[in-house]
This record gives C-alpha cells, structure tokens and sequence, in this order.
C-alpha cells in the first residue's frame, strides 16, 4: 500500500480500458463497464479518473481521426501503459496472496467454501 | 463546430460546458456527451436524452476538469497570489521612501477615520441603554412668532399629571426640574450627625415615576417607591459611596444647604448612569407635595419642568402628538384670559405641543432648547466628511505616487506583457500590491490609533476606547483595509496595465506624462481641503482672541470666587466680609450669585415702566440681587446717577440699571428717578438711582440683555476682589479666614477669568479639532507632495547636471524645479479662499459680537500653506541643486 495504491474505480477503470483494447474512449469505457458490471458510471467521474489513471502514468491517450458522428469530435483513446500493466499485475498478485492467505476454517466460515 | 442543426439548439448546459472546461480536454469529452445523447435520444427520446446529458454536464463540474484561473498552465490562483506578494514585497523594499509615504499616509488616513467611526457609533447608541427606549418620549413646546418656530422643553407644572389623566395612550409620566432658581444644580450634602459638607453639582428635582420610567438600575432601595415619599432623595452609586463610604444608605438622613427644617431621607441608590444618556444627574430630589410657591402645582402660567412620558407598545406617537393641542383650548386659553393677556387666542394659536422620542434627543433635536448637553447631527456628519477627506487625501497620494512612479513600472509592465502576461493578470497584480500596502497600514493605524486616543478622547470629549474584544472589530477593519486598498490601487493598476508592450520596450513612453493633468488635479484638492480647514483654523483663532481681548465691561482678571459663604452662618456673613477685607491681599469682598458669566445664577422677567403694565411694550431682562459693594469687586462702570448707598434708607426700593435696559424701556434720555416694575415682584416698583454701562455677562455669541439690580441677601457666592499678584498667597490667607469661621466646611473657590474661559469652551474645542485636522490635512498633502518632488528631482537629474556644469546658479536651478509645483498650489488657494469665506461666514455670524471676517487672515493663511508647500518642495530640489553634477552624469 505504498503511493501506488490504485484504487477500486481506478483497478476497473484500467482493465476496462485494456479490455477494450485499443477501442477505449469515454462512451465505449462507460457501455463496457455498464453491461459487463452492471454498474452505472457519470461522464464525470470517469473523466476524472482517467485524468488522475494519466497523470501518475497508468494510462495514455491519443486522439483519434475526426468523424462525422458525434458532432465532429474527435475520440481520446486510452491504452494501458506499461507501468500501468505492471500495476495491475501487482495489484492482481497481491489479492490472490490474500486469498491464498485464508485458512480453510476461515473460507468455511465465511461461506465460502 | 456548428451541431446545432442535428441536435437542436446547443442547449445552455453545453455551452456552460464548453465554458468551464479546461481547454485540454474539452473536444473528446464534448464528443461522448453527444455520444451518450444520441443513444439516449434514440432509445428513450429526445427528453429524457437532454435531461441525461444535462445531468452529465453538471457530474462534469467538478476540480478535475474545470479550467484553471490563469490560462491553460497549472498555476492554480493560490499560486498566482503567492507569486504577486512576492512581486509586491520586493517592489515595497526597493523604493523604501515611497513605501513609507504611501504607507505612513495611509496609517494616517485610516486611524483618524477609525477613530470618527468609533465616535459616530458613540454618538448614535446615545440613550439606547435604556430598556424600552423606544417607547420614551420628551414633552416638547413650539411656539410659532413672526415665521419663527422655536421649541422649547419647560413645561406647566401640572402638564405630566394632565397628559397622564387625559391620554389612556400614555402609560406614565414625570417631570424633572433642573431650574437653579429652585434649588437644582449645585448645594451641599452632609449626613445629619455630621457637619461636614459635600460641595457638589449634579442636584435635580424628579417625580417617583422618572425612575420608572428611565427604568434606573437600583443598587439599594425599591424602583417603584424611592422618591415616592415628600423630602426622598436618590443618590448615584459614586455619591453615596462619597458621603456613605461602604454603607447601605437608605433611610439616612441628610441636609442640603444647611437646611435642617428639612430633613431629606435617601429612598434609593441607583446605578451611575451611562456617559452616554442625556438625562443625567447625580442626586434627585422627590418633587412629592412640593410647591415651590402658591399655587404653582396647577398654574399653567409656568413652566420650569422637562417631561417625559412611556406611551403604551401600541400607540402611534405620530397620532398622539396630534391630540395634544386640545390641551389648549381646556388648560391653556382660561390661564391667559384669567393673566389678563391682550391676545389670550391668538397666542394660544402659536404655541404647540409635540414629542421628542429619546432616541432623537441627543443628535436630531439641536432646534430644541433644553437643558441637555446634546450633540447635532451635523456635527456629526462634518466630522464624518472630514474623516472621509483625510482617507482621500491619503488614497490621492498612493495613486500619485503610483502614477509619478510608473516610469520604473513601465519596463516591467512590458515585459510581463511580451512573454503572455494579461492584463486582467498585471491589475490583479497592482491591485494585490495596494492591498498589500493598505493592509500593513491597517496595522500600523491600530498603532497610531491607539496612542492618538487620548489626544481624541480630550478633543470630543468622550471616553471611547478600542473594542478590542468585540466581535466585529478586527475583520470589519481588515476588510475595509483590503477595500480602500482596491480603491486606491484601481486607478494606477488600470493606468500601468494599460502600456503597450511595443512602446514601452522601444522606450518611446513619454515618462508619466499621460497622468500629469490627473496628478496636478489631485494635488490641487488636496492643497484646497488643507488651505480651507487652515484658513478655518485662522478664523476661529482670531474670534478667540477677540472674544478674550475685548472689553468686556468688568474686571474679571483676579476676582476669586468663593462657594458657600452661608456656610459661615448667614448672621456671620459680615464679619466674615469684615475679615476678609481687613486682609491686605483683598480690595473688596461682595456676596451675590449672580456672577457675570453664564452658569451663575439667572432668572427672566418683564420689566416695565410705572404705570404702562399690560399695555405697552415691556422689557425682557434679568432682575438681580447685589449688595453694595458689586460694582466695586467688579469694577463695573457706573455712566449715570449713582451706585448704592448704605446711607440712603429708601435704596431698598432704588435699582441700577444697564444701558441696554434703559434703551429697552425707552428712557435713556433721562433714566434717573424713573419708576419701574415687573411682573413676578408683587408688583413693588422700583426707582431707577444709576445707569452702568453695559457689560457682558452672557457669551458673545447673545446680545448683552437688560440687566436691573436691587439690593437685597444672597449668600450662595461670594466675589473677592484680590489687590495683589501673589495669587498663592492670597488664596491661603482667606482660606485660614474660611477655616477659622467655618470650620469642616469645603472651601470651594475658583476664579472668574477662568469661568470665563470655560464659558467658551465649545469655541476653543472647535479650534483645537480644526488644528488637529487642518495639521493632518497639510502633513499628508505636503508627504504627497515630497513624494512627488523626490520623483520630479529624480527624472531630471541628468538635466540639473549638465545645466550646473554651463554655470547655472542655484537659485536657478531651485527656481526650474520649484515653478512646476507652484500653479497647482496657487489655484488651489484660489479655490479655497471662497469656499472658506463662505463657511465662516456662517460660523462668525453665531457670534453677536465680532470683527466679522478678516481679510488678512484669508491672506496669512494661504501664505502660511503655500510656503509649507514651499519649503516641502524647495528641500529636494535644494538637494539638486547643491549634488555634484558629475554624480548625476558618471553613468553617460
């Protein structure tokens, strides 16, 4: 848990966006997330955290060619970085070291087993 | 970029969008809410689509992705700030002179207006302490005569009693007596088992319900029933702490003035009361069964009361002042038929009953005549525009300055600008720099306020001091520091910011010449305001002098004046004179309280001559009691017949009179041997045996009034006239005259010459506040215009050097630099030189007596300031004159 944290929003934002591989812009992030999670996301607040995703490095973007739909504008198209890659490998490892983690006893207790 | 067509009109939340956003981001993310509304739309149509985006754009509105304050970099505003303190700080030490100029001006401005706030706000809360003030109101009487209205406050005696049983409206009333003639003002108090005396002042008369209607807090004794009772007496809590150390007072009895027929019993102690009430006193007597002659509880001929009246919540005061003039008609009229007046109706008809509301007595009733130390209003507000001039006077400096310095500012202002600086930017920069300057001189005027208190304190005659502790203090002034910082920096951030780059960088700006005419402009107010409030200040000066240089018709110079003779016994008096007089020190000794400076003894009456009463004009004037030997101590100069005599019998029916009264009654072609009578006197008729010329025993600012004088006793004051300049000396001989005969009595003495002065107390108080403010005036213009000399010197430098290295004189030189300063200076006398006839002349026509306006006091005045402003200027370029050359030209 060091300044690398990546939060919960963050981790599926990013593996959204490495899903979609290459065809991760706004729209496309938020339809992803909202059929495979079931979970409603604003313009807002996934802005934000691709804002935050690209500013410590996680995420990068470029523009897209200019189409004629959505009134010209132009997509921002983010891909996972390396780092960014590597963040979500740790991020992975470390949860399944959690889960490894659990003594059975614990699993049954928690209805789990 | 126009998608009006497809998706409708832009709706307002998009565009609010494309406002906010930060520029970086604006296209992609602009692109999807389209996106997600075209899905919408074609889903679940076009409203429910607009509302989504709607509540997208406002999900859109948050740190993240709204644009930053200053263009597209990430310099947040806090950054900004930091960065222009740190600019301004630099440019504050760099040019320390111009710092302190502008600072100490500042410091100056904002003390003083401090200090007028905290007086105004004294002036405005007069009499709010005092629950239901609201609801308390002071019986007024107006009487209408020849277009003139005045308003009076002495009511009838039974008037409190009539409006309380008449108006179901009124929920109490009260009368309270300050009348001399009748025992208020000053006496002396002792306990009945000790004979000292307390010479004291503050004695009034009150009915039981002025304090309940004043609501007085009560440290001892019952609200509702300490005057009640004939003979009470009411004492302040600093008095009876005085007469009763460490004692519960009540039920004691005490004497006043040695009379021990009746003996007073204290009923109550109340609260010392607030320095700001109106009503004040320190020892109420009941007026319970009092008359103080017959028939005098229910003639409505009289009127020595002041009247206050509670009215019930609900009453409209407006409405009840209107139903008092039935009182007229019912009470008024039979008691002027019944005094025989010529015109009963028709005098009737010019008098009028009103209300004052408590809270308008101190500073919205100055047309009232009443025994109150008040306030007005206006004096009120000039203090409040002088305070306002002075901050003016301190703002014209920062941006004169700002302005004369613009020149160094210029490059800077370039620059900024060529490497993308805006001038929203540059303005917010000089703005944070003023602010900067005014809030250090926010500190360093809580400073100065502080020590000037005092000087204020003695000035206006208050007790006021910092609130410190109160709540609004300390950010009320930081904010009002901060916005006369944006004031003042307004005009020179806009000015600076307005360079063009291209100009300035090629060094083709003409240095400050643009504000030039706006920098003269200023100066020259500046210079008008301190030329009108010197030539003020030179005008009541001069009236002063007058005032006390002129002949005033008596002696007053070592007359010593003694309180309480009667303390001697009235039947040792004689001897005491006989004392007295046997002492070298002493030329003559006379014992009468009617002293010829106003706060002695007076009276009115109508004077006329034998066998014209009711019929002929009569004459208004004072009827005193002297001894024979008055005009002597006085030294007060007899033009006709004769003074007193003790060896002439029938003197006991002869009277002296003053020029003015024999003028009055129409006899001064031959006066002696006239008879003359007036109303209040059983109508015993008097001969007239001399004439004295007339002398001033009223202010300057009243006509001398007819004055007739009759032997008689009266033994509240004695004059002494001294024979010597060894005052100390004297004083001690008939003090052990005093202790000898009235042993344990005060001996209370004072001299004429200086309640003469303290009769123009208000006069001199006006002179030193125009002096304080007049000095201010001119230090701050003169600092400004320092400022601006340094600067002037500074640009042309080069110029004095290269003319002292071809020969130039110093005097020359002084001249080249000076001229500039001269034309704004000398218009600003021109204009002054008007303004201040005109104000004067209001105030010189207060006084009766006066030279009127001196010209040549208009002249000393202007002279005094231009050469200020001189020696202000002529020290920098002196300075100039006497430098080397080769400093102000090594550098070419």
């Amino acid at each position: 848990m060091g300044k690398n944290h990546l939060g919960e929003f963050e981790e599926v934002v990013m593996l959204t966006v490495a899903i979609l591989h290459g065809e991760a812009y706004g729209v496309a992030i938020i339809e992803e997330m909202e059929s495979r999670l079931k979970r409603s996301v604003s313009i807002g607040s996934l802005q934000v955290v691709l804002k935050r995703l690209e500013e410590k490095g996680y995420l990068k973007s470029e523009m897209g060619e200019a189409t004629s739909v959505r009134g010209g504008k132009r997509k921002r198209f983010f891909t996972v970085t390396n780092v960014g890659k590597d963040m979500l490998r740790t991020s992975k490892e470390q949860r399944m070291q959690l889960w490894n983690a659990l003594p059975d006893v614990a699993l049954e207790f928690a209805g789990l087993k | 970029m126009n998608n009006s067509t497809k998706y409708g009109k832009t709706p307002l939340l998009l565009r609010f969008f494309r406002w906010f956003c930060d520029p970086n981001i604006v296209e992609d993310i602009e692109g999807d809410l389209l996106e997600r509304f075209e899905i919408s739309a074609a889903k679940e149509g076009k409203s429910i689509a607009r509302k989504r985006l709607n509540k997208d754009v406002i999900q859109l509105f948050r740190p993240g992705i709204i644009r930053s304050m200053t263009g597209t970099r990430k310099l947040n505003s806090l950054g900004m700030i930091k960065n222009n303190i740190t600019v301004a700080k630099r440019q504050l030490l760099r040019s320390k002179m111009y710092s302190t100029i502008k600072i100490g001006g500042f410091a100056i401005g904002i003390a003083v207006c401090l200090l007028i706030t905290l007086f105004i706000k004294e002036e405005l809360d007069y009499n709010k302490h005092i629950p239901g003030y609201e609801n308390i109101f002071m019986a007024v009487k107006e009487y209408h005569e020849e277009g003139e209205v005045e308003k009076y406050t002495w009511m009838a005696p039974p008037y409190a009693k009539t409006l309380l049983a008449d108006y179901p409206e009124v929920e109490k009333a009260g009368r309270i007596l300050f009348n001399e003639g009748f025992g208020a003002g000053t006496a002396n108090i002792r306990k009945a088992n000790d004979p000292t005396n307390y010479y004291d002042k503050g004695f009034a008369f009150a009915d039981q319900s002025i304090l309940e209607i004043f609501n007085y807090p009560m440290v001892y004794g019952d609200r509702n029933s300490a005057l009640s009772e004939p003979n009470s007496i009411v004492l302040t809590r600093t008095k009876a702490e005085m007469i009763f150390p460490g004692q519960n007072p009540v039920g004691e009895i005490v004497y006043i003035d040695e009379n021990s027929e009746n003996p007073m019993t204290v009923g109550g102690v109340i609260e010392d009361l607030p320095e700001n009430s109106t009503v004040k006193f320190d020892y109420l007597r009941s007026l319970a069964e009092v008359e103080f002659w017959q028939g005098e509880q229910t003639s409505w001929g009289s009127n020595n009361y002041q009247v206050f009246v509670t009215l019930k919540t609900e009453t409209n005061p407006a409405e009840f002042q209107g139903k008092l003039d039935q009182l007229k008609s019912k009470y008024l009229l039979p008691t002027y038929q019944q005094l025989g007046f010529a015109n009963s109706e028709g005098l009737v008809e010019t008098i009028h009953f009103l209300m004052v509301s408590l809270a308008d007595i101190h500073l919205n009733s100055a047309d009232v005549v009443d025994p109150f130390q008040k306030s007005d209003i206006k004096v009120v507000m000039v203090f409040a525009i002088i305070a306002a001039f002075i901050l003016c006077l301190a703002c014209i400096n920062f941006i004169n300055l700002s302005t004369a310095k613009s020149a160094n500012r210029a490059k800077e202002v370039g620059l900024r600008k060529t490497i993308g600086s805006s001038r929203g930017g540059l303005i917010t920069q000089f703005l944070t720099e003023s602010t900067l300057y005014s809030l250090l001189s926010f500190i360093l005027a809580l400073v100065l306020s502080y020590l000037l208190l005092p000087y204020f304190n003695e000035l206006a005659q208050k007790s006021i001091s910092l609130p410190w502790n109160e709540l609004w203090f300390i950010p009320s002034l930081t904010v009002a520091s901060v916005l006369i910082g944006v004031v003042a920096g307004l005009y020179p951030a806009f000015y600076l910011s307005g360079f063009k780059p291209s100009t300035v960088l090629k060094g083709e700006l003409s240095i400050g010449s643009k504000s030039g005419r706006l920098r003269n402009t200023l100066v020259i107010l500046q210079f008008t305001a301190s030329v009108v409030l010197v030539i003020g200040t030179f005008v009541v000066y001069e009236q002063i002098s007058y005032i006390m240089n002129r002949d005033i018709g008596f002696d007053k110079e070592q007359v010593l004046i003694i309180e309480s003779p009667y303390l001697v016994g009235d039947d040792k008096i004689e001897t005491f004179r006989a004392e007295l007089n046997k002492l070298p020190q002493v030329n003559s000794t006379s014992f009468s309280g009617y002293l010829p400076v106003s706060g002695s003894t007076r009276n009115g009456n109508v004077w006329w001559l034998e066998g014209r009463t009711k019929s002929d004009t009569p004459a208004d004037g004072q009827n005193w009691t002297v001894d024979h030997h008055y005009m002597e101590t006085y030294a007060i100069e007899l033009i006709e017949g004769r003074n007193f005599s003790k060896e002439i019998k029938s003197d006991s029916a002869a009277m002296v009179i003053n020029e003015s009264m024999a003028k009055a009654l129409n006899i001064a072609d031959d006066p002696i041997g006239k008879k003359i009578t007036n109303t209040n006197d059983n109508s015993q008729t008097y001969k007239v045996i001399g004439v004295v010329k007339d002398f001033h025993f009223s202010p300057m600012t009243e006509a001398i009034e007819p004055l007739a004088m009759k032997l008689g006793t009266m033994y509240s004051t004695g004059s002494v006239k001294l024979a010597t300049d060894q005052i100390q000396g004297a004083i001690d001989r008939i003090r052990g005259v005093w202790e000898e005969m009235a042993p344990n009595q005060p001996f209370v003495y004072a001299f004429l010459d200086q309640r003469f002065e303290r009769m123009y107390a208000e006069v001199i108080r006006i002179e030193k506040i125009l002096m304080a403010f007049s000095l201010l005036a001119i230090l701050i213009a003169c600092l400004g215009l320092f400022g601006l000399s340094v600067f002037l010197v500074e640009q042309r430098t080069r110029e004095v050097s290269v003319r002292l290295v071809l020969g130039a004189k110093v005097g020359q030189i002084i001249r080249l630099l000076s001229f500039n300063f001269m034309k704004p200076i000398l218009i600003s006398i021109l204009i002054a030189i008007p303004i201040a006839w005109y104000v004067m002349k209001d105030w010189i026509n207060n006084f009766v007596y006066s030279d009127g306006l001196n010209v040549t006091v208009f002249v000393v005045a202007s002279g005094a300031t231009f050469l200020i402003a001189l020696i202000t200027i002529s020290f920098q370029s002196l300075k100039a004159a006497l430098s080397s050359p080769i400093k102000g030209l090594r550098n070419e």
